[in-house]
């Protein structure tokens, strides 16, 4: 095949899709922030001893941890409006699936890091006379929260590539402007080669970033 | 809430939304089939000491983790046939898309299971002359594929998830004809809700599985 590559017509509307690599910045950080949130809320309910709390909290975790996204997507997007009669901006729905499913996954990582603090330690810091409420400020959390690190840059990374469901919504993210460049363009190779470019080098500078961050968490170990 | 919930439309609709589901299971199946032979021989080549086998992998591998797989299907479906010159219908662009997405997740859990084997099982198993295509086939596979085999079943479970996106593509599987059904009666509760329902009932019993796999070997260790 003699195709000729020709980026001119896509680097001419580069300024579409940098756009879109902001809006899709923007909404992955405010999801990855309302899903440790929400994340946060449905661990401690996990770990509740009372059923009335754990098990609503379980419901929903294993809900959202097997159904696909996209469903999120449309059922906050077509769905709850018909039940609150509120219409959404493609932006909150997307929002809203997003941090609501990134929660379930995050309380996992929550509650994964909590319990494998040994007991040992939760009978040591008893045994030293702390409140729950100390225990956990001094000895467990500081502890669990380098071991939840990694599964969390993991999970935050599966949102940032989620985000891409946000187009099917008509969200202006990254995939959508690429689709709109792609239509003025008529350049699809090109146009798609480029955006899976940026998410790439997206998603490596974070990792790298992430790596650095963990590096200094775990710093103390050494 | 006055909104009244149309039961009826959930039950007539059901026949439409199965057939999207068999086509579901058809990307389904053979993304993971296809996928674990890929993904083993990507392994393969990621822990081999050859750089011209070893960077190539490492590179595909990376690409398909870190994009979402959104593009990768619309890259197959629109972006692929202009390099190899024959258009591909959706099913055909999201079966490549979703199988070549699950060989590079298959080949991390490969690679991960193959270096979780001590170093003298290997020198043990050479040591009674085996050749190590024997050895792999003999000793490390069959404990790699027991050790990861909660690893597997969650990869299967993300797969049955993504084949959602073929609907992006048109494919006519459970997705799409949930869109279908809402854009023929206006009623988004109910069809959204039963199709949110059915792949629940469809993966939550390989996510139970999984998980009750990865409790029994870890009290066995």
């Amino acid at each position: 095949m003699a195709y000729l590559w020709d980026f001119a017509p896509v680097l001419a509307r580069s300024d579409l899709l940098i756009e879109g690599l902001k809006n899709t910045i923007e909404i992955a950080l405010i999801s990855i922030v309302l899903g440790v949130v929400v994340g946060l809320v449905l661990a401690l309910l996990k770990l509740s001893s009372r059923r009335a709390f754990s098990y609503p909290a379980t419901a929903f975790v294993e809900f959202y941890r097997n159904t696909p996204p996209i469903v999120h997507f449309f059922w906050f997007f077509y769905a709850l409006p018909v039940v609150t009669s509120i219409n959404l901006d493609p932006f909150v729905a997307a929002v809203l699936a997003l941090s609501t499913q990134s929660g379930a996954f995050y309380a996992e990582v929550f509650r994964g890091g909590i319990v494998s603090i040994e007991r040992g330690q939760w009978e040591g810091a008893k045994a030293l006379g702390m409140s729950r409420s100390q225990l956990m400020r001094r000895v467990i959390l500081p502890q669990a929260l380098t071991r939840m690190f990694p599964p969390f840059v993991e999970r935050s990374f599966e949102l940032t590539k989620t985000t891409a469901l946000a187009s099917t919504l008509a969200y202006a993210d990254l995939m959508y402007q690429a689709m709109l460049v792609n239509s003025e363009t008529f350049r699809p190779l090109e146009v798609y080669t480029t955006i899976a470019v940026m998410y790439l080098l997206l998603l490596v500078s974070a990792s790298a970033l992430a790596r650095l961050a963990e590096a200094r968490m775990t710093a103390y170990r050494t | 809430m006055t909104y009244h919930f149309d039961f009826g439309l959930v039950l007539q609709s059901f026949p439409v939304l199965f057939r999207g589901l068999l086509v579901t299971i058809q990307l389904w199946v053979p993304s993971i089939a296809g996928g674990l032979v890929v993904g083993l021989s990507l392994a393969l080549c990621r822990l081999s000491k050859t750089p011209v086998l070893r960077v190539p992998s490492l590179v595909y591998i990376e690409i398909f983790r870190d994009t979402p797989v959104l593009i990768q299907l619309i890259w197959f479906f629109y972006a692929f046939p202009i390099i190899i010159g024959v258009q591909l219908s959706p099913f055909v662009a999201a079966l490549l898309g979703l199988g070549l997405n699950t060989s590079a997740y298959a080949a991390e859990i490969f690679r991960g299971g193959i270096e979780s084997i001590a170093r003298g099982q290997w020198e043990g198993a050479k040591a009674l002359g085996m050749r190590p295509a024997a050895v792999l086939r003999r000793i490390i596979l069959p404990q790699v594929f027991k050790r990861m085999l909660p690893a597997f079943t969650n990869r299967a479970i993300e797969v049955a998830k993504m084949s959602s996106l073929a609907s992006v593509l048109s494919v006519h599987e459970l997705m799409y004809q949930g869109r279908l059904l809402n854009s023929t009666y206006y009623r988004p509760l109910e069809i959204l809700t039963t199709v949110a329902f059915i792949y629940f009932v469809l993966i939550y019993p390989g996510s139970y599985l999984s998980a009750r796999l990865e409790r029994r070997l870890a009290g066995k260790d």
